[in-house]
């Protein structure tokens, strides 16, 4: 009985060893090459530099679109890529720049996009709506506000650089 | 196993119900010291396996895989050589047995022979006896193959200076640099540069690339005309004032960088 | 826990037979490292499966930035090598890893070769290793074209020369091989990646599952 015993805990080691060795293996194949999968992840993300993007004074109190072109590196593409921004300023003469993309699904919005909502961003993918200040108007789709770019005035210049989104509400 | 009516499934499957307990077979039925693959025999060779990965691991650190420069159909420098388990075949289509009117000959039937003999090799050597020496003729060709394979790798390999050859074919990324073909010294660099120094400023076997270079104006146009280090002197040919466009020419692509 | 899920699947499927014939099976003596250190040698068809699961996985995760297209192929090795955390290690096992695969097959063809192995009754799978031999040699061809260097181009278009040279349907393999009768370009190295990724895989599978079933099947050879 007690060596019946002894063979079993002997078959148990050996599995145990077994398993130690095996982990051992694949652990040491896979975590260069589970690192190298995941590095994206752990990238830091390069957020782009301040871009200029249009003189002061073409600014308005009417929501405009400028457009701006930066030079995106995805890795080993490069390619120039078109941003847009609704700019306008608001009663205390600060300049408000809203980010086109809907928070809803990505879509883009237009100021008087939508001839009934003349004082709205409109997004035509299912009709959300915005008022001036890029709140949402509630009961449309939009769940937050449009995001705001950050931005900077130098030289006479505005400089916009990433949106920043704006919680729900 | 029971067979027909009786038989019990789980549901209507063909998987049996009333499942008998495996019982391992027994050892002592076997001759000489036998052992269970998992997880006896299984551990050694995950042990040696083990040790394998880990030497294999600190090949990969301490060699990285070789990248070339980005292939150029143009460059007529480059020594073609294919990986080292195809430098047997390399070397073989370099004898004059093997090669031109006999191409076919090094190429195809030497090769396909050896190959087929190696893939028919059953039905070759059809004895029963299997140590090596009992069977002569199967060795010994065996052996002679193995050295022709083991000499030609090596006769192609000794001839090539490695290290050279990846010193000058270190991977680099091509420039960004935009070649603005209109400007007026682009015409002058055509005459007179661009058989040496490549359509792009790249640079070619015979010199280097323009691109980068620190000097100015005054110093390029000093170097077309009386040369410098391998570069012979009057390579420039032209009138003054292409001469001047040429050396603005240069100057203005390494402002672009 | 374990138990009764195994259990219960066990029951439903009949998994049992499955792993206890590969578990359970007899390893005789004279293959035994442990007792005759002489046996080293059969360690090396072990290790060359060994490497080629190596091979599969580091090429399953190379993927993730490689792309077969003669503008980019280059730069997203360059970048998966320089930029990307390993990158380095794991092109490397990659790479160094497809000259160990043939060095290991050549070790174990050579065992069975001298020991003779391949006499009857084993005549069949000897061919079928004969095949896996020339599956892995086509795959190290195809492989070094992939990165399009300067190596990876003018070995492949000696390659194709070669190939051109065939009496008869010489023409048309290399057209075939090329995907072009004139250009080495983009769609030669489509057809690479796809012929490296996929054809010569698959190919590798099945001629690798025929072997090691006609193992189990045969058992190994007996002490010369």
């Amino acid at each position: 009985m007690s060596e019946k015993k002894q063979q079993v805990s002997r078959r148990q080691f050996l599995n145990y060893t077994l398993t130690g060795v095996g982990g051992f293996m694949a652990a040491s194949m896979l975590a260069p090459m589970v690192r190298f999968a995941i590095d994206p992840v752990l990238t830091a993300s390069t957020a782009g530099e301040m871009q200029a993007v249009v003189d002061v004074s073409e600014i308005t109190t009417d929501p405009q679109r400028f457009d701006w072109t930066v030079e995106q590196v995805d890795a080993w593409y490069t390619s120039d890529v078109t941003h847009s921004a609704w700019v306008y300023k608001n009663e205390n003469d600060e300049i408000v720049p809203l980010s086109p993309t809907c928070t809803h699904l990505g879509c883009s919005v237009s100021w008087a996009g939508n001839e009934d909502y003349p004082d709205q961003f409109y997004c035509p993918c299912h009709d959300g709506r915005y008022q001036k200040d890029g709140t949402n108007v509630a009961d449309t789709p939009p769940p937050a506000p449009l995001a705001l770019y950050e931005y900077e005035v130098r030289d006479g210049t505005l400089y916009l650089g990433q949106p920043v989104p704006r919680g729900g509400v | 196993m029971k067979k027909g009516k009786g038989m019990k499934f789980v549901g209507d499957s063909r998987i049996p119900a009333d499942k008998q307990k495996f019982i391992p077979k027994d050892y002592s039925e076997y001759p000489g010291r036998t052992e269970a693959f998992w997880p006896n025999f299984l551990l050694k060779e995950w042990l040696v396996g083990a040790v394998f990965l880990v030497g294999f691991l600190c090949l990969t650190v301490a060699h990285p895989a070789p990248l070339e420069k980005l292939a150029d159909p143009t460059d007529t420098a480059y020594l073609p050589l294919p990986d080292w388990y195809f430098l047997f075949l390399y070397q073989l289509l370099k004898y004059k047995f093997a090669s031109g009117a006999f191409f076919v000959l090094g190429a195809i039937i030497i090769p396909g022979l050896a190959f087929g003999a190696l893939f028919l090799a059953p039905f070759l050597d059809r004895g029963e006896e299997r140590r090596p020496h009992k069977r002569p003729v199967t060795t010994s060709l065996m052996l002679l193959g193995f050295i022709a394979v083991f000499w030609l790798t090596y006769e192609a390999a000794a001839h090539v200076d490695w290290e050279a050859k990846a010193e000058n074919n270190k991977p680099e990324l091509p420039s960004s640099v935009e070649i603005d073909t209109s400007h007026p010294g682009y015409a002058a660099y055509e005459n007179s540069c661009l058989q040496c120094h490549g359509g792009e400023l790249e640079g070619g076997p015979a010199a280097p690339t323009l691109i980068g270079v620190e000097y100015g104006v005054d110093e390029i146009k000093d170097i077309a005309v009386n040369g410098i280090g391998q570069m012979p002197a009057d390579q420039f040919q032209g009138t003054e004032e292409e001469l001047q466009q040429l050396a603005e020419f240069i100057v203005s692509v390494n402002e672009q960088e | 826990m374990l138990q009764r899920m195994y259990d219960w699947i066990d029951e439903r499927v009949d998994i049992t037979p499955l792993w206890r014939d590969i578990a359970d099976h007899e390893v005789p003596e004279h293959v035994n490292p442990a007792h005759h250190f002489s046996a080293f040698v059969y360690c090396f068809g072990g290790l060359t499966f060994f490497v080629t699961v190596i091979q599969v996985l580091s090429g399953m995760f190379l993927t993730m930035y490689y792309v077969p297209d003669i503008e980019n192929a280059w730069r997203s090795v360059y970048y998966l090598q320089t930029e990307v955390a390993h990158g380095q290690i794991v092109r490397g096992m990659h790479h160094w890893g497809a000259s160990v695969v043939i060095v290991m097959l050549f070790l174990h063809t050579l065992r069975v070769f001298f020991q003779g192995a391949y006499k009857k009754p084993r005549e069949l799978n000897w061919m079928v290793g004969v095949l896996i031999f020339f599956v892995m040699l086509a795959l190290g061809l195809t492989g070094y074209l992939l990165p399009w260097d300067n190596k990876a181009y003018f070995a492949t278009v000696v390659t194709l020369q070669i190939a051109e040279g065939v009496p008869l349907i010489g023409e048309m393999a290399k057209t075939l091989l090329n995907g072009d009768p004139s250009i080495v370009g983009a769609q030669t190295l489509a057809r690479f990646f796809a012929i490296h990724v996929f054809f010569l895989p698959a190919a590798l599978f099945v001629l690798m599952g025929i072997h090691f079933i006609m193992i189990r099947k045969q058992g190994i050879s007996g002490p010369l």
